[in-house]
């Protein structure tokens, strides 16, 4: 843009979204409003484990306040969303869901072994029943990883073509063309929410897989 | 060994095994140097209102900057006429991001206009939940202590009124123990009444004994004179009196 190399300032810029508190008891607005919400999430997160469960509160607040950050910042125009590609999404979720699966089998291998068989089945079930649950523990990396991948990425990808047609119908069609940004408004309060949803679910998830192994 | 690029913990020390001239010198340039203030507390307040913004992305200083030499209308005919050299010239491109760009603009405009002010007031609301948590404290605390301070002049003044009380207390005990003494007075009285009564009594009585005894002894003596002739005598005279009696009696009649 304007042939000067801002990408280091673009690189640097979200860092000024979030201010460092500061060493006061009463912060500025923003201050307080992210301290209030940083809170928020820790709690929500934590309440549903163990004592053991709160050494991942950084791990796991620190992670939804980046996906959060990098989902609704991807919104902008001229930004790139690192987490469309999957590489960093499978880089993020991998590792942490063996994590969780790793723990478990550590501390209590019989209890987390035993999440494989749910209560309650028929025997004749049994084996059928336990492949199941197997494949399904092993897709769960994939699962995390891609569901925001395809998220995110479906999202741009419509934003960017609705955008494009409205676009080259403006010269042809003005009229079709202020319908399609009439949809590009809805699809953009869409994004703004699955933005934040997605963002979310990648947390709650990997805490219930915690959640389950510790 | 002097050099100042080893790290801060291994330095000192290493630094310290130098002479005294030489380690003090340098390990002067491995302090930190002291950038700020050290001190924790008071910080600076905050300033009351953030910066003046103008369309919420332009601070007002620019405005002020440029109204000496352009007047009211100077940053806006600039900001139009950026806008359009760079449209004209192609130097920003009108593509599909720009639609996007105008969705996405509009809906954070359309956001922050709405709910802007009601977030500002929620983070005014926790602060002033937190500082009016803390205050309610202090005048609780303030409340109790005044209380307290009642209470002790109270109990001065009580403290004050104790002559009274031993005043009070030591009439009723003056009083007690003049009753105990009239009491036991009236006790005696009774006591040596008594016992005078009874010498009375026991000397009337002997002088009733005396006397009755003294009669007796006349009666006695009496009758055991009247000799039988005498006795004659005087039944003889009482029949001649009864007699003389009877006549001047029947005559009367």
């Amino acid at each position: 843009l304007l042939g000067i190399p801002l990408i280091l300032l673009s690189l640097l810029f979200p860092a000024l979204l979030f201010p460092s508190p500061g060493n006061r008891w009463v912060n500025s607005r923003l201050s307080t409003i992210q301290l209030w919400l940083l809170h928020l999430i820790t709690k929500q997160l934590m309440i549903p484990l163990n004592k053991n469960g709160h050494k991942w509160a950084l791990m796991l607040t620190s992670l939804m306040v980046m996906l959060l950050t990098i989902n609704l910042l991807g919104l902008l125009p001229y930004t790139f969303t690192p987490t469309t590609q999957l590489s960093m999404n499978m880089a993020l979720a991998f590792p942490l869901w063996l994590a969780t699966l790793l723990t478990g089998l550590r501390n209590k291998p019989s209890a987390s072994l035993a999440h494989l068989l749910p209560e309650g089945t028929p025997t004749p079930l049994i084996p059928a029943l336990i492949l199941i649950e197997t494949t399904s523990l092993l897709i769960r990396p994939l699962a995390l990883g891609v569901r925001l991948t395809a998220n995110l990425t479906a999202g741009h990808l419509l934003i960017q073509l609705i955008s494009t047609a409205s676009v080259a119908l403006a010269p042809i069609l003005p009229a079709v063309s202020i319908l399609t940004m009439a949809i590009l408004l809805l699809l953009t309060i869409l994004e703004v929410a699955v933005a934040m949803i997605q963002a979310y679910v990648f947390v709650l998830l990997l805490s219930l897989y915690l959640q389950e192994n510790i | 060994m002097t050099s100042v690029l080893l790290s801060p913990p291994a330095a000192p020390a290493l630094l310290r095994s130098l002479r005294p001239a030489a380690s003090v010198g340098v390990l002067h340039v491995v302090r930190p140097i002291h950038t700020s203030q050290q001190r924790l507390a008071p910080v600076p307040p905050l300033p009351e209102k953030g910066g003046e913004v103008r369309h919420g992305l332009i601070p007002e200083e620019f405005f002020q900057f440029l109204y000496p030499k352009t007047g009211v209308t100077g940053p806006y005919m600039l900001g139009t006429g950026l806008l359009l050299y760079f449209l004209s010239k192609e130097i920003y491109v009108v593509n599909h991001e720009t639609v996007a760009a105008a969705c996405i603009l509009s809906v954070i405009i359309y956001g922050i206009k709405k709910y802007g002010a009601d977030v500002a007031a929620f983070a005014d609301k926790l602060n002033e939940e937190k500082i009016a948590k803390v205050t309610a404290i202090k005048n609780n605390a303030i409340k109790d202590l005044e209380a307290a301070i009642e209470q002790e002049k109270k109990e001065q003044w009580r403290a004050e009124g104790r002559s009274y009380l031993f005043d009070a207390k030591r009439n009723n005990i003056a009083m007690l123990l003049e009753a105990n003494y009239r009491e036991r007075l009236l006790t005696v009285y009774n006591e040596v009444k008594k016992r005078l009564d009874y010498q009375v009594a026991m000397q009337n009585l002997k002088h009733q004994k005396e006397q009755d005894h003294m009669i007796q002894w006349v009666e006695k003596n009496v009758v055991q004179s009247i000799t039988p002739q005498q006795q004659k005598e005087s039944i003889a005279k009482c029949i001649s009196d009864l007699k003389a009696l009877s006549k001047s009696a029947q005559v009367a009649v």
